[in-house]
């Protein structure tokens, strides 16, 4: 930071130079960055050089300041990351629960598989596994455009749909949900212009601690609903209760 | 609160809304907003003192898909990303997402972390900083959400510590550094920097020249660097 008076970079490289904290504060809008990225790519190797010692002591400097801005997030978020990483997971040296995590994983696939039969024109949950050659949730988790929306659900626990519309995919997670009564089932719709598409259903036996879905074709719909059916789920929802909006 | 569960949101249409309202009522299991309680606030202290080499070997193992190695990331760093990005969108609802969408960034494979680029937890607070002040800008943009943000002004962040910080030693240096500054610079840092705004548009709110306004900002923060002893070629 101490190199603006000093000689030798040239009033556009000074310029530049004197942008550096602004830029490290994010405090320029995006076509400022861009243009800023382009002036230093092509500044002389000096004025670069001052320009990114700048910009890395402000940020050193405000990571210091984060000591004094420190809030505990809520605990779920934790369970909730560690579930999708999981999902993105397949390590010898994995979390114990991890075979128990995959009976629930085939559980839940097999359920799914009903629910597609059942769902007459609806696109059913696809549920799938790290061994699977192209694992839709490590292609969501790598998008650009990674998304996600969070609700908490009355009577316990939480949903979260990580999401892409680029890849055209969202990874469902209900964390410590209570299960749906006997003989009911929970079902998800796509919501849209279109109506409602269904999504998939979960029995009262599907709804784990930690329950993982991944949903397809979501590009069009601009929310997740939720509602309770009858076993087997129905063609159209009976009453959305909840929705994640999808936008 | 377009981010959090709706009842009846627009989606859903007039036939599904009415529906839902009438069936709201005898569903015992409906879907409320996220809330943070204060005491879901008062977990144990994480991440103090010397941590560098610590965070910097963890993210190598998180490089290498290691779920074990991202647990204790995030419980070393969570605190003070959660803050931070909280001081930034003030919602707590969004800054959870925000907060998730971060460390599922850190989880990506090809999220490029350069130690010669500086520290780990510099490095995550830039990518967080920069998720909540795009989040805050897209909100802010949102017609029906002028309300929200438009005309608030930012709170004078440095003078509002949170319990947590008070617990910290790490935290007692910086706020000590921070009083060492003049309230034109320290204002000019704030808002710049938990505003989510350019450097115009807070030259704008202080009526205060532009080129004043990026001298502030550089010399409130070189102050603050000189007086932590941050030098981050040392890293």
């Amino acid at each position: 930071m101490t190199n603006s008076t000093r000689p030798g970079f040239g009033d556009d490289g000074l310029e530049l130079i004197d942008l550096a904290a602004v830029y490290a504060l994010d405090a320029v809008t995006d076509a400022e960055r861009h243009e800023i990225d382009a002036r230093v790519t092509a500044a002389d190797a000096d004025v670069a050089e001052a320009f990114a010692r700048e910009t890395r002591d402000v940020r050193a400097t405000m990571a210091q300041v984060s000591h004094t801005t420190a809030v505990e997030p809520p605990a779920a978020v934790r369970g909730r990351l560690l579930a999708l990483i999981a999902a993105d997971t397949d390590t010898p040296d994995a979390p114990v629960d991890l075979a128990a995590r995959r009976a629930r994983w085939r559980n839940f696939l097999l359920a799914a598989a009903a629910a597609v039969v059942i769902a007459v024109g609806g696109i059913g949950i696809a549920t799938q596994m790290r061994q699977d050659t192209q694992p839709t949730s490590a292609q969501i988790l790598a998008a650009d455009d990674v998304r996600t929306v969070s609700g908490a659900i009355e009577g316990g626990g939480t949903a979260t749909v990580v999401y892409s519309k680029e890849v055209d995919a969202g990874v469902l997670v209900m964390n410590n949900v209570a299960p749906p009564t006997e003989g009911t089932v929970y079902q998800m719709w796509l919501l849209g212009p279109s109506g409602a598409i269904a999504a998939g259903t979960m029995t009262p036996d599907d709804v784990a601690p930690s329950t993982t879905a991944v949903l397809e074709d979501i590009s069009d719909a601009t929310a997740l609903g939720f509602s309770v059916e009858p076993t087997g789920g129905s063609t159209q929802p009976t009453a959305i209760f909840a929705q994640l909006p999808l936008t | 609160m377009p981010v959090r569960m709706a009842h009846a949101g627009a989606a859903a249409g007039d036939a599904i809304r009415s529906a839902t309202l009438d069936r709201r009522r005898m569903l015992s299991r409906l879907i409320r907003p996220v809330r943070i309680s204060p005491d879901e606030r008062t977990g144990r202290v994480t991440g103090v003192g010397d941590e560098t080499d610590t965070l910097d070997a963890l993210l190598v193992r998180v490089a290498s898909a290691d779920a074990t190695a991202f647990a204790e990331f995030y419980d070393l760093t969570r605190s003070r990303t959660y803050g931070m990005i909280l001081r930034v969108l003030r919602d707590p609802g969004y800054s959870e997402e925000t907060l998730q969408e971060v460390y599922l960034q850190v989880w990506r494979p090809g999220t490029a972390f350069d130690p010669a680029q500086g520290s780990a937890l510099s490095w995550l607070m830039t990518l967080a900083h920069r998720r909540a002040v795009d989040r805050v800008r897209a909100e802010r943009s949102g017609a029906d959400r002028e309300a929200r943000y438009g005309a608030q002004s930012v709170e004078a962040v440095f003078d509002t510590v949170t319990d947590e910080a008070l617990r910290r030693d790490d935290a007692r240096q910086v706020l000590d550094c921070l009083d060492t500054l003049t309230d034109l610079h320290r204002r000019s840092v704030e808002l710049a920097y938990y505003g989510g705004l350019t450097y115009r548009e807070v030259a704008e709110q202080l009526s205060t020249a532009l080129p004043t306004v990026k001298s502030r900002i550089r010399d409130g923060l070189r102050r603050l660097k000189n007086c932590l002893g941050v030098d981050s070629d040392d890293e």
